[in-house]
């Protein structure tokens, strides 16, 4: 079924056929895949980069205290959330000192991810990880600052206070 | 609308097609197409793959400083649109298109010119030698042609 869907829908975006196509083989619990190919890459896999779902570990870049969490479900999107988009997660790991604590669930805004996003100019823009930013569930930032490039989707999706403290947006 | 520069190859990268990168320093890397960004991936160093402009440009095989150059340089102020400027500019752009293609041709083959001097000695060299593995006819117009060769020569020296 995966292959007849394929060969119909081949003028539709590769990308988003590519993970459509993961998604209904290697389950919705693998958030990241590793195709291998060989001769050329040695042992370099290349990663085909999917969405941000339950169990993905994001890193977070402001200073609300906390370091890693754990999507526990995705705000928008069936199959996961894209960049821009809000996730409930869980806390996995925080700093000793901060607003918020190992294992509280919290909001966040999605500002980097590893998955391409397409823009309407026809270009493709994709980070180096995946990346939140704390908020309440009114969407309101938790933390005062925010590290690392953001991208111009945000104003969009009216996240505007985390583009204001951004260092560098893309 | 801007066209952009491929990070690996350095082609330009029109509007709809390639992907941008983002490294987590802010810096945004561009790609022409999923081979070179593949490339990037692999960690290759652009300046030794041999069919990137980079490479080409360090090893001195294709032109690097031309006043061609100059007009595509990057401007980050915006222009007040005038119709004549306008105008002008994209009547000038494929002209200068034209020049520089033509002094790149130029470049090449003036690169390529001491190659084919050697191998024309070369290729006199061996008919010397192997002379007598030429087909009949061919030694009958060799040799004419070396005679008359050795005229011309002993005239010069006569002169």
């Amino acid at each position: 079924m995966a292959a007849f869907l394929r060969s119909k829908c081949s003028s539709v975006g590769r990308t988003l056929m590519g993970s459509l196509g993961n998604n209904l083989y290697g389950g919705v619990n693998s958030s990241v895949e590793s195709v291998t190919r060989p001769s050329h890459c040695d042992a370099i896999t290349q990663q085909i980069r999917t969405f941000i779902q339950m169990r993905t570990n994001l890193k977070v870049v402001d200073n609300s205290g906390a370091k890693r969490v754990m999507c526990i479900q995705s705000l928008r999107g069936k199959k996961g959330a894209r960049l821009g988009d809000m996730i409930i997660g869980s806390v996995k790991e925080a700093q000793p000192r901060g607003k918020v604590k190992k294992g509280e669930v919290v909001y966040g805004v999605v500002v980097r991810a590893a998955m391409k996003k397409g823009r309407n100019d026809g270009s493709e823009i994709q980070f180096d990880d995946n990346a939140i930013v704390l908020v309440n569930n009114k969407g309101e930032l938790i933390g005062t600052r925010v590290f690392g490039p953001v991208p111009h989707e945000l104003r969009k999706k009216k996240h505007l206070k985390i583009l204001a403290l951004a260092e560098h947006i893309v | 609308m801007r066209l952009e520069k491929c990070w690996f190859c350095s082609s330009t990268v029109y509007p709809g097609h390639g992907i941008q990168f983002v490294r987590n320093d802010a810096k945004v890397f561009r790609f022409c197409r999923s081979k070179c960004h593949k490339n990037f991936k692999m960690k290759r160093n652009p300046r030794k793959v041999k069919w990137t402009k980079a490479y080409r440009r360090l090893r001195g095989k294709d032109m690097t400083q031309d006043s061609t150059f100059e007009f595509e340089r990057k401007r980050n102020r915006p222009e007040r649109y005038d119709r004549n400027v306008t105008e002008q500019t994209l009547k000038a752009i494929p002209l200068i298109t034209k020049i520089r293609h033509e002094r790149q041709k130029t470049h090449i083959s003036d690169r390529q010119k001491q190659g084919k001097s050697k191998q024309r000695e070369k290729d006199a060299k061996e008919v010397e030698q192997d002379f007598h593995m030429l087909p009949k006819m061919l030694q009958e117009t060799k040799v004419k042609v070396r005679v008359t060769q050795q005229q011309t020569e002993d005239n010069v020296m006569e002169e």
